[in-house]
């Protein structure tokens, strides 16, 4: 028993973590063993990143304990959990834009390394020690995103990291990248540090790691040594239900050629053409950044693009910017809903009435009476959750903001409804009603186009799928036909 | 192919110092101007002229850099330079000096505390500090110049050293080069861009982010004391109605030499260029014998234009897709 | 316990949001108390006529901040329209002079919102400088079309009935300039809470990403905040030059801190999308009446000044404790 602790790098004991109404992690207990590559796998939302912010000193647990090293850990920031040697490579970047590549691998440190020549020389070290050959008088804002991944990683090396954490490291990086990740775990490995390693990716699982433990709605399944859990196996206890139970039924219904797209071609996409018919589901499979959103915006006249065609049933539309997309009946759930969905501070009755305002207004004045009419409306029938529609949105839940933004559209009628990660970061139970909203509108005339990186979401939903990859369209397949990983072949190019 | 190169690579260049191409146009049309804005006098005047503008524009910089502005230094420059000859009086000249800045750096911590500890917006809080600090002016001194007969004192800015370089430019140029080392070459200064380029990120990555700012805020409060000193050494006199405009003119040049109000973008050097362009304008616009009104229509144009190009290259930059 | 808690949090809510108007209260209370003139007709009408030049131009730049925007230029507004106005009562009489004055203020700040719009000066700090520098050239064109010189309007031979009415006229005992202003500040109300493009200038302070995705017209939206501002900025304008019957060159001078200022302090947040014209209302109440208390009392003008730096930072940084 005592040799055995003196193995382990990490330990949690029975922790757990409640938000107002949640509880995003139920008596987790988990072991870490030095040296070794510890996978963590899960659905959205089943408590991966709060397990990971509770570790990094972002959130602080509720209950249970932490044994980082043979120390017990109470309260911690996130510099504290840094300088112990436990770093995480957050998915969303922790880098200054405005600084140099070896600036910000040593952020913080300028004085310890003896001035800018010292910074750079070490960070050029740190870099080679990885094989990447980034010039460290870069400018962050100039790299790529898989270089940002590689400067990620340097900065967590050099903390003399015990315990590295990354949070699906491999999703923006392409394969020769990919092949380097391996080898950097493997160095890291004989060095003796251990890793936990996230991803959606089941594949990169069974390659790098020992163990992996499945995690699902704030609880641990299982966690078992990786040759004693098979695939099936591992979807299974991740998913815990049967997927018909998380998805509606697909709806059928799709009819005759809706919109038409044809070349559009910007700095990023390139000769995109495709056509959309009514009451269609098209689901846009690739990676972040692969080009999905620009397509849609493109479309949507929100970026100024310039030679494409656009025909809605038959007839070529310009559109120039949002108010024309509206007026020919399309209609935006954006990829951000706080930062271009909703206007945060305003009514829920306000961010509902938005796109409808136009309409309701009579000679420059608002129907008010009309516009109550519509928001409480939609409040009701797609059961938004507030105490008002005087409320502000700013306090109400993930999965109400968006309903919010899909009432704003409902409204309209659309008859082409752009859908980019409507579900991002809501809870299951709002996802599924979602979902059925995407039916209805589909149902009654309508056309939605998907963008999600959930791979189950898009092919469950949709009737038909392009793959997009570096800015083309690289497939189109009918998802009932083919199997995930065929299609996702596709979108990796 | 290679000249195209070149080209575009000059065009590059130009762009990102739209601050040094104006003064280099202004520094050619004087050429052809047929005065004496050649001249050594003329020169070292130039240079003497924006020495107390760049100081203040250094301190500035600072809290640009850090994501912040400090609009306060107009009242700090009046109080300082009040409170200076005032204390003269009691005291000997360097202490009535050495505590006007700590007064100031005070101010500053005063301005930190609103800013950077209580996050409030920068603008609004040192525009406010600024009319405090002139309330306060106009007080004690009722509204009224006052002057000191200290002849030591005058001779601060009014005195040749070296070579007979004027003391003003000296003190202008050691201030710089402190300034340009403790933001290129030091932790903190370095931190201070970090902490601009994003708050977050630095304080995650185990930067002191609320000291550091703070800091800022003290320094730029210092700086503009100093300044505010060596004006009424230049002029002999301290008066409530000093720096009135000061404090917009003085951000303008920091942000016409190219530091971004964004934060995290800039430096010293830039801000001495972009308070040299406001001078060199000035000193040829008097060359030129331009009214004054014409030549408060020039300098409001000249800053429409180089802010106005720096907005557009960002917008071409949004909107290239 | 529970309900007792949401109460009492009900009760600071409240509290907050009513800061200045509580202000206003107890400064009227201890003045009345300490100095009885303070309630004569002759003192309540000079108040309004204090009220004057600044709450106009106050309500124009509200719409400004609302809209996440600034507008320094308000200076150079105010001294070309009142150069302009006068010099051309004399050709052309008080009413073509007066309406071509306006209409000038209103096309300086249509100028304004081109140029931001065309240079792409989407950020308050890009508006700040720009409309600065627009302060400085509008600035200019005042003092080179008149060389720097006063204009006095009793020069004037032809009739000027209407500028007199403006600058001191009152019925009963509320003067002429606060009538405008309670016509401005009923219309701006109505304006910003029931017609689509009031509210379309608060959803684009808001968030403008958002605002424009769902097409909601964002140019449209800041060519109108600019232009409404010029616009009061020139009723502003007329009124304070009417007062002091004289139009000089750089009468706008350090108008657009004390505008600012009054603005803020009524509780419109800089970060834009909050606010009210009748938030902007209550702020310059609070700073006329606060200054004419102090005169009553007989405090100096340089303490006022003083005063007026304070309490703005004090508003701002309690503005700024009820969002922590």
């Amino acid at each position: 028993m005592e040799e055995k602790s003196s193995d382990l790098i990490l330990s949690l004991r029975n922790v757990s973590k409640f938000f107002p109404g949640v509880r995003a992690l139920d008596n987790v207990s988990l072991d870490v063993k030095k040296g070794s590559v510890h996978g963590l796998v899960g659905e959205n939302g089943a408590g991966k990143s709060t397990l990971m912010k509770i570790l990094a000193g972002v959130y602080e647990k509720d209950e249970g304990t932490v044994i980082f090293d043979g120390e017990q850990i109470e309260q911690t920031t996130p510099i504290e959990s840094l300088h112990r040697g436990l770093s995480i490579i957050f998915q969303e970047f922790n880098l200054v834009n405005t600084m140099s590549v070896g600036e910000n691998i040593l952020l913080g440190r300028f004085r310890e390394m003896h001035g800018m020549r010292g910074t750079h020389e070490r960070a050029r070290e740190l870099l080679d020690s990885i094989g990447s050959t980034i010039d460290t008088y870069a400018l962050v804002s100039e790299l790529s995103v898989s270089e940002m991944q590689m400067v990620e990683i340097t900065k967590a090396l050099s903390f003399n990291s015990k315990l590295l954490i990354m949070d699906e490291p491999s999703s923006s990086l392409t394969d020769d990248e990919m092949k380097h990740l391996a080898e950097i775990i493997k160095n890291l490995k004989e060095r003796g540090v251990a890793i936990i390693y996230i991803s959606h990716k089941l594949d990169e699982i069974y390659d790098f790691c020992d163990t992996v433990t499945v995690l699902r709605d704030g609880t641990i399944i299982d966690t078992r040594p990786i040759g004693e859990m098979d695939r099936n196996d591992m979807i299974a206890k991740m998913v815990g239900r049967s997927i018909e139970n998380e998805f509606p039924e697909r709806p059928r219904c799709v009819g005759d050629t809706l919109m038409e797209v044809r070349n559009i071609n910007t700095k990023k996409l390139k000769n995109i053409s495709f056509e959309l018919k009514k009451g269609e589901i098209l689901g846009f499979v690739g990676l972040v950044g692969a080009g999905r959103t620009e397509i849609i915006r493109a479309i949507y006249g929100a970026d100024k693009v310039h030679g494409h065609e656009v025909y809605i049933e038959g007839k070529e539309v310009k559109i120039r910017n949002p108010q024309d997309a509206i007026k020919s009946g399309m209609g935006i759930v954006p990829e951000d809903r706080k930062l271009q969905g909703l206007v945060l501070p305003f009514t829920v009755e306000s961010n509902i009435s938005m796109a409808a305002l136009c309409d309701i207004t009579k000679g420059g004045f608002i129907n008010k009476a009309a516009e109550k009419k519509i928001s409480e409306r939609h409040i009701k029938s797609l059961r938004i959750k507030t105490p008002s529609s005087k409320t502000e949105t700013l306090n109400l839940s993930g999965g109400n903001q968006q309903k919010c933004i899909i009432g704003r559209w409902l409204e309209m009628k659309p008859k082409i409804l752009f859908m980019d990660e409507p579900t991002r970061g809501i809870d299951v139970g709002a996802k599924f009603e979602i979902y059925l909203l995407m039916k209805q509108i589909v149902e009654s005339g309508g056309a939605v186009i998907l963008i999600s990186s959930e791979l189950p979401e898009v092919l469950s939903m949709s009737n038909r799928v392009l793959t997009i990859c570096e800015g083309r369209i690289t497939g189109e397949f009918d998802p009932e036909k083919f199997s995930a990983d065929e299609i996702m072949k596709k979108a990796l190019g | 192919m290679n000249t195209k190169y070149m080209g575009k690579r000059l065009y590059r260049i130009a762009m990102q110092q739209k601050a040094f191409l104006a003064i280099i146009i202004m520094f050619i049309v004087m050429l052809f101007s047929g005065t004496n804005f050649y001249s050594k006098y003329n020169l070292v005047e130039l240079l003497r002229s924006s020495s107390i503008l760049a100081i203040l524009g250094f301190g500035v910089t600072i809290t640009i850099i850090c994501g912040g502005c400090d609009l306060s230094i107009g009242g700090i420059m009046c109080l300082s330079g009040i409170s200076t000859i005032m204390m003269m009086d009691y005291m000997p000249m360097w202490i009535a000096i050495f505590i006007s800045v700590l007064i100031g750096a005070f101010i500053g911590f005063i301005n930190g505390f609103f800013v950077v500890h209580q996050k409030t917006e920068p603008f609004i809080i040192t525009l406010g500090m600024w009319l405090l600090l002139k309330g306060i002016c106009q007080e004690i001194t009722g509204a009224v110049p006052i002057s000191s007969s200290n002849m030591k004192f005058m001779m601060i800015a009014n005195g040749k050293w070296l070579w007979h370089i004027p003391n003003l430019i000296i003190i202008m140029l050691i201030v710089f080069v402190l300034m340009h080392i403790l933001m290129r070459y030091t932790q903190f200064g370095r931190n201070c861009y970090a902490i601009g380029g994003d708050y977050d990120v630095a304080a995650y990555s185990g930067i002191r982010v609320v000291w550091i700012k703070w800091m800022a805020f003290v320094i730029s409060g210092a700086t503009a004391a100093l300044g505010g000193i060596l004006l009424s050494s230049k002029l002999n006199s301290g008066s409530s109605v000093f720096g009135d405009t000061t404090a917009l003119i003085v951000n303008c040049a920091v942000v016409v030499g190219g530091t971004s109000f964004a934060g995290g973008i800039g430096g010293i050097p830039q801000s001495a260029i972009g308070v040299l362009v406001f001078t060199v304008l000035d000193n040829c616009m008097n060359m030129l014998r331009l009214g004054g009104y014409v030549q408060q229509a020039l300098k409001g144009l000249v800053i429409l234009a180089i802010i106005c190009f720096d907005c557009y290259s960002r917008k071409r930059k949004r909107e290239d897709v | 316990m529970n309900t007792q808690l949401i109460l009492n949090k009900r009760h600071k809510e409240c509290l907050n949001e009513n800061l200045v108007l509580i202000g206003i209260v107890i400064l009227v209370v201890i003045t009345a108390v300490l100095e009885p003139k303070f309630f004569t007709p002759g003192n309540l009408t000079n108040i309004m006529r204090q009220f004057g030049p600044l709450s106009l131009v106050a309500l124009g730049m509200t719409f400004v901040i609302i809209g996440g925007f600034i507008d320094l230029s308000i200076a150079g507004i105010i001294s070309l329209v009142a150069v302009l106005t006068v010099y051309l009562i004399q050709p052309l009489g008080q009413i073509p002079a007066l309406l071509i004055g306006l209409a000038a203020g209103a096309l300086m700040g249509f100028i304004n919102s081109l140029i931001l719009l065309f240079f792409g000066a989407m950020t308050q700090a890009e508006a700040l400088f720009i409309t600065y520098a627009m302060s400085l050239f509008y600035g200019a064109l005042a003092l080179l079309s008149v060389d720097g010189a006063t204009q006095h309007m009793s020069w004037i031979k032809r009739d000027i009935s209407i500028f007199n009415e403006i600058g001191g006229g009152s019925i009963g005992f509320v003067s002429v300039s606060f009538i405008i202003f309670l016509v401005s500040l009923v219309i701006l109300h109505i304006f910003q809470t029931r017609t689509y493009m009031g509210r379309s200038i608060c959803l684009t302070g808001g968030n403008k990403v958002a605002a424009e995705l769902s097409g909601i017209p964002v140019k449209k939206s800041i060519m109108l905040i600019y232009t409404i501002s010029g616009f009061m900025t020139a009723v502003g304008s007329v009124v304070l030059f009417s007062r002091v019957t004289t139009a000089s060159p750089v009468l706008g001078l350090n108008y657009e801190t004390n505008t600012i200022l009054a603005v803020v302090v009524g509780g419109t947040s800089l970060k834009g999308g909050k606010g009210s014209v009748i938030r902007t209302m209550l702020g310059v109440a609070l700073i006329t009446l606060m200054s004419n208390c102090l005169n009553l009392l007989g405090v100096s003008t340089f303490i006022q000044t003083m005063m007026k730096g304070a309490i703005l930072v004090i508003a701002i940084w309690l503005d700024n404790r009820k969002e922590l």
